[in-house]
């Protein structure tokens, strides 16, 4: 946290106004200061009003060239009114089926409706599959054999695939039932079966990152098996391993939009109905603002999470 | 929007389209050097004067997406003259001036046809209704086929025997995204259930076979050649009245080679070409009964 490694880039801009901030921030931040707070790099925070005023300088720096190459290229006026136009915007987001398309906005909620629906059944069916695959009983054997045959298969195959194989193949069976269900139910399936591989292999990680000696003591306490795995191991493990599990269900919101090849109306499809209906693209920028307003809060909340446990287990490391 | 002479001029004399296409290579080194004002209609459309215009020197390029189905192509190759389109892409390159083995045919999706930006071909053929919408972002000729939308179904389904307009409402339609079909569902039949949009038309003919959708939309040679030859056990239910839709090929927004591409359709349906090659491609589709939406 030398003064000289954060000093230089913002001079080439002293007619910033964010690069006289930090000449007068310098001026009465004692060198050395800043940046004790954080112990790992954070996004905001941890600097003092120096970092800041360099951090803010920086940022508009770069925004500005970046704003500068998008609005100044010569083909910016048609890409705005192609990717970004307000009126096409707002026409998608409402929608009007009479003119052939529909509301991106309220095709969304499919999208929602799909992600919390596949979430809750991926959480229980890849904890069945990790705890299968984790097992040591020989009379599960053959059950190990599947779950690992389900792991390799479900992983390898690209998720649109089985979407397809999934939403075209069970209704070909002509069954009672199960062949007659919405676009949505298989594409929540197959979202589940393709997850589910990769989920579980997540928690086999959590369950492996606790320690043996906790199922020994657990064991030495006189709980059972399953009651040591209930109320010891999958406790510790389950909080080892959310972020990766929120990582793992952020994608998974995207990849609602892959139902769209079934025929659902999502949001993606909206997007793309609108877009080829009337050979604009602003659509899709919609799409994409509504994919990040659901995306985002889950990040922010992964950071929490994050930031939290790193917090608790320092405490109890020092007290 | 360059060339305002010639286009005026073009679109004002059509007595002088034969003369266009008839004799174009000879026609082309004299307008070489023509100025627009002197001799404008027949000079631009010279395959010599055309050739600023090209994407690449001394060739027509050509797009289509791939699959390319019949009966607009045969057999998913553009290149051999046979299929409607194709007929009509070379008639239209003859008319300019350019041999067979100068068209060059190129794979554009249909949803990449109309990003902005420089295109990488002349003109898209590919079942593309105008709309005035989409003129906004792409520049279209002049209809080379007037469009009629069709029902296919399977055989032995409710929607096969019942299809009067209050019927029809209660059935699920299958579509494929970009087609105008779905605009036209959703305004002339108005069903209570929200029509299924595909990303492919292969995966919409999938949906039928599989019974997710009671019936397709699509316009009434593609809806014949799938029910005569591509779906086992399904029919052509009829067609609907026309609504004034057409095809047209689609060019960059502002390419002045449109207006040579015009000329060239209008003579191809003055003299009988287009009529021809529709009832060479198209016969079988004729005879299709007529439903009310």
């Amino acid at each position: 946290m030398d003064d000289k490694q954060v000093d230089p880039p913002a001079d080439p801009f002293t007619g910033l106004p964010g690069a006289s901030a930090r000449t007068i921030g310098g001026a009465w931040q004692p060198p050395g200061s800043f940046g004790s707070a954080g112990r790992g790099p954070r996004l905001f925070g941890g600097g003092g009003r120096r970092a800041t005023a360099i951090s803010t300088a920086s940022t508009l720096v770069v925004l500005a060239a970046l704003a500068a190459a998008f609005l100044l290229a010569p083909g910016s006026a048609v890409v705005r009114h192609t990717f970004f136009d307000p009126r096409d915007m707002w026409q998608s987001f409402i929608g009007n089926p009479k003119k052939g398309y529909y509301s991106v906005g309220e095709a969304l909620w499919l999208n929602i409706r799909m992600f919390l629906t596949a979430e809750v059944l991926i959480l229980a069916f890849a904890l069945l599959i990790a705890l299968i695959r984790q097992s040591v009983s020989p009379v599960l054997f053959p059950f190990r054999v599947l779950a690992l045959i389900y792991v390799d298969f479900f992983r390898g195959v690209p998720l649109l695939l089985v979407i397809l194989a999934i939403g075209f193949g069970i209704p070909a069976l002509r069954l009672p039932f199960v062949s007659v269900q919405s676009a949505a139910i298989y594409g929540v399936a197959a979202l589940v079966l393709s997850y589910s591989a990769y989920v579980s292999e997540v928690y086999r990680a959590g369950l492996n990152s606790v320690h043996q000696s906790q199922v020994a003591a657990a064991r030495s306490l006189g709980l059972s098996q399953s009651t040591a795995l209930r109320y010891v191991i999958l406790p510790q493990a389950v909080r080892n391993i959310i972020p990766p599990l929120l990582n793992d269900f952020i994608s998974l919101q995207k990849d609602t939009a892959l139902v769209s090849v079934l025929g659902a109306i999502e949001a993606n499809e909206a997007a793309q109905i609108y877009s080829s209906t009337v050979f604009n693209y602003s659509s899709y920028a919609v799409a994409a603002v509504l994919f990040l307003i659901l995306t985002i809060p889950l990040a922010r909340f992964t950071d929490h999470l994050i930031d939290r446990d790193r917090r608790r287990r320092l405490a109890g490391a020092t007290a | 929007m360059r060339r305002i002479l010639p286009v005026i001029a073009a679109v004002a004399t059509t007595a002088l389209l034969a003369a266009c296409g008839s004799s174009a290579a000879g026609g082309g080194s004299a307008s070489g050097s023509a100025s627009p004002s002197a001799s404008a209609s027949t000079a631009s459309c010279s395959n010599a004067a055309i050739q600023k215009n090209l994407y690449q020197h001394g060739a027509l390029t050509v797009a289509t997406d791939t699959p390319a189905y019949s009966p607009w192509f045969s057999g998913n190759n553009p290149a051999d003259g046979k299929g409607y389109e194709s007929a009509v892409a070379y008639a239209i390159a003859h008319q300019l001036g350019f041999t067979n083995s100068q068209v060059h045919w190129t794979r554009e999706p249909f949803n990449n046809s109309y990003a902005p930006g420089p295109k990488k071909f002349d003109f898209d053929i590919n079942e593309i209704s105008y709309s005035p919408q989409r003129a906004t972002a792409v520049t279209f000729s002049n209809s080379y086929y007037d469009v009629d939308q069709a029902l296919v179904a399977l055989k032995n389904t409710p929607i096969v025997t019942h299809h009067t307009p209050a019927d029809l409402k209660g059935y699920v339609f299958g579509d494929q995204v970009g087609t105008t079909s779905l605009a036209f569902i959703n305004s002339s039949i108005q069903p209570t259930s929200r029509p299924k949009i595909f990303q492919t038309l292969n995966d919409a003919k999938e949906a039928l076979q599989t019974h997710q959708i009671a019936a397709l939309v699509a316009d009434t040679p593609t809806a014949q050649f799938i029910s005569s030859a591509q779906i086992k056990g399904s029919v052509l239910v009829g067609q609907f009245p026309s609504s004034g839709e057409h095809y047209g090929l689609v060019f960059s927004q502002g390419n002045p080679l449109v207006t040579c591409v015009n000329k060239a359709i209008a003579t191809l349906k003055s003299n009988g070409t287009l009529t021809k090659l529709q009832q060479k491609y198209l016969k079988i589709y004729v005879s299709v009964p007529a439903l009310q939406p």
